[in-house]
């Protein structure tokens, strides 16, 4: 047998141009996105040696607006339409944290129905929007029920929404000083009519979805990230819980009346893909209790909105407020100079955070689980990018 | 629960709605049915009146043309100009009254909030699709026509499952 190296002397006799494979002609760059269906306005490059990913780069910053230079040059009151456009399906809970640190640089006293209100509105809302990412979640995987199903119950907690705020998803509804407009007449009852139902479905949910051993599959011990590494890349929201870390803002630091709820915060410990899918849907389930108490306890009357001047201004100072959202802690950090436009705006979004985690995860898998380690991640390009 | 056992649950579960009527309605023979007459704000109070935000309503009897309404959407969508009216009330010595770009508004009703004199309200009309970009501006004439929206498909919860009616 000749050898490689005489092949090579060989063929270069007879003129022919034969290279030797190098490592780079082994690994092929792939883009995924920016037009993937499902990555969303959100590109990642990633290198394939065969099958297996052996480097990822995430590209965010299709769908920068600039929200936060935006909000230099309008009123407090006038920032709400555009701040609820980076994500409209958990347009209640950007809004809220912005009204938190609004407040408490304005000095304004939200009476405690607007309180209770607002919560209720920001667990509705959040549950829209895990509904809709699941939604999505099913349809990388090819389960297409997964698709339709929460799609339509969306449906549900949509028209309750419509109904307390009069949009079907940006709401406006949050402002400094309490929430728009009250509660209709007979919302209670509607609302718990149609949470309820909810429940029932989230049962059918486990069985075609949670419990399908494809589906088990293809998501049990994929993509690990353990506690460790959970700290250390600063990852939030369910993705952090996912990895055995019971943190949850509405726990860790109760705002308006998170403290007078009963509630459990929900984790799992394995950190896989799994586990990333199950925690918004057990937070879901546990979102359906808050919303049966906030219903339960809230003051039957009283004003929902504090009387503020037509252009509300506070002595020069900064505030740092966060809320949990549907993707994690939300926080707003607001400067003002004593004028009605904030000095300086800055949007923390859990959305970035999680993005981070994405090329630690994806680094060693396969090509076939790319899908549902992106999605797991609980990321939402619009906000990351702001 | 085997492996087994799990896919016949998970069929069992999905079958089960071959015979449950489907949650989607026949858009535009079928519409949603609206809580109230739409979003309106009682200045006294300061507090808003639950209702959908659709387009708006102005009351020509009521609007002063005092410019509030265009000075709260300025920042927000520049969707409101004051234009000249053919008309005469003694509380609108300038004649001018709001007109409103529908291509722009983003139907957050703070222009409602801010009007002091109960004069623009909106309403359950959300069917404002027009050919051109001009036909999505309304005049103070087109704004003061109550819509004609009628719906009437609700959610209706029973044993089965959650259908429109
Ligand atoms: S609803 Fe909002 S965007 Fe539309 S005209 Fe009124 S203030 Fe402007
Ligand atoms: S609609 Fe109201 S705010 Fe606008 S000009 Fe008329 S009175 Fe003033």
């Amino acid at each position: 047998m000749t050898s490689l190296e005489d092949k090579f002397e060989e063929s270069k006799k007879l003129g022919l141009q034969i290279a030797k494979e190098s490592e780079d002609d082994r690994l092929m760059t792939l883009s995924v996105g920016p037009q993937h269906p499902g990555s969303g306005h959100f590109r990642f490059i990633i290198k394939v040696d065969g099958d297996y990913i052996v480097y990822c780069d995430p590209d965010p910053g299709y769908v920068h607006r600039g929200e936060e230079k935006m909000c230099e040059y309008r009123n407090v009151i006038q920032n709400i339409p555009h701040l609820e456009r980076p994500v409209i399906h958990d347009s209640n809970n950007i809004t809220y944290s912005y009204s938190l640190a609004v407040e408490e640089l304005v000095g304004i006293e939200v009476p405690r129905r607007a309180q209770y209100i607002r919560a209720l509105a920001s667990e509705l809302n959040r549950q829209v929007y895990t509904l809709y990412w699941l939604a999505i979640y099913g349809i990388f995987l090819g389960h297409s029920t997964m698709f339709m199903w929460p799609t339509g119950d969306r449906e549900l907690l949509i028209d309750l929404l419509e109904v307390l705020t009069g949009a079907r998803v940006t709401h406006a509804y949050n402002i400094p000083g309490g929430v728009r407009n009250d509660m209709p007449d007979g919302f209670k009852e509607r609302c718990l009519r149609q949470v309820r139902y909810l429940q029932k479905r989230f049962k059918e949910y486990e069985d075609i979805f949670y419990n399908m051993p494809l589906f088990r599959q293809r998501t049990e011990g994929v993509a690990v990230l353990s506690k460790e590494d959970a700290i250390k890349l600063g990852v939030t929201g369910s993705v952090v819980r996912a990895s055995g870390i019971p943190y949850d803002i509405r726990k860790a630091e109760p705002y308006d009346i998170y403290n007078e709820i009963d509630f459990k915060v929900q984790y799992m410990k394995t950190g896989d893909c799994f586990a990333r899918s199950y925690v918004p849907f057990l937070d879901m389930k546990e979102s359906c209790h808050i919303i049966e108490q906030l219903l339960d306890k809230m003051p039957q009357s009283g004003e929902v909105r504090a009387k503020l001047q037509p252009n509300p201004k506070g002595p020069p100072g900064e505030a740092y407020r966060r809320v949990e959202s549907g993707r994690g802690a939300l926080g707003y950090y607001v400067v003002s100079d004593g004028t009605p436009k904030p000095y300086r705006v800055k949007i923390s979004v859990g959305s970035f955070r999680n993005m981070l985690a994405l090329p630690y995860l994806l680094v060693g898998q396969k090509m076939g689980d790319m899908p549902a380690t992106y999605w797991s991640l609980n990321y939402w390009p619009v906000e990351a990018d702001r | 629960m085997t492996s087994a056992g799990n896919f016949i649950k998970a069929i069992e579960s999905g079958s089960k709605h071959l015979v449950i009527k489907r949650f989607t309605f026949r858009y535009p023979e079928q519409k949603l049915k609206f809580v109230g007459d739409g979003y309106q704000f009682d200045p006294k109070r300061g507090v808003g009146i639950a209702g959908y935000r659709g387009r708006h309503i102005l009351f020509h009897d009521k609007c002063t043309g005092c410019q509030l309404c265009a000075i709260a959407c300025e920042g927000i969508a520049e969707a409101i100009g004051m234009v000249k009216v053919d008309e005469s009330w003694k509380h609108n010595k300038k004649a001018i009254m709001p007109q409103i770009d529908f291509g722009k508004c983003v139907f957050c009703g703070l222009c409602v909030d801010a009007c002091p004199f109960y004069a623009l309200f909106m309403t359950n009309d959300y069917e404002l699709s027009a050919f051109t970009k001009e036909h999505l501006i309304y005049t103070p004439a087109q704004l003061a026509i109550k819509p004609k929206y009628q719906g009437d498909v609700e959610i209706v919860i029973d044993g089965r499952g959650a259908t429109h009616g």
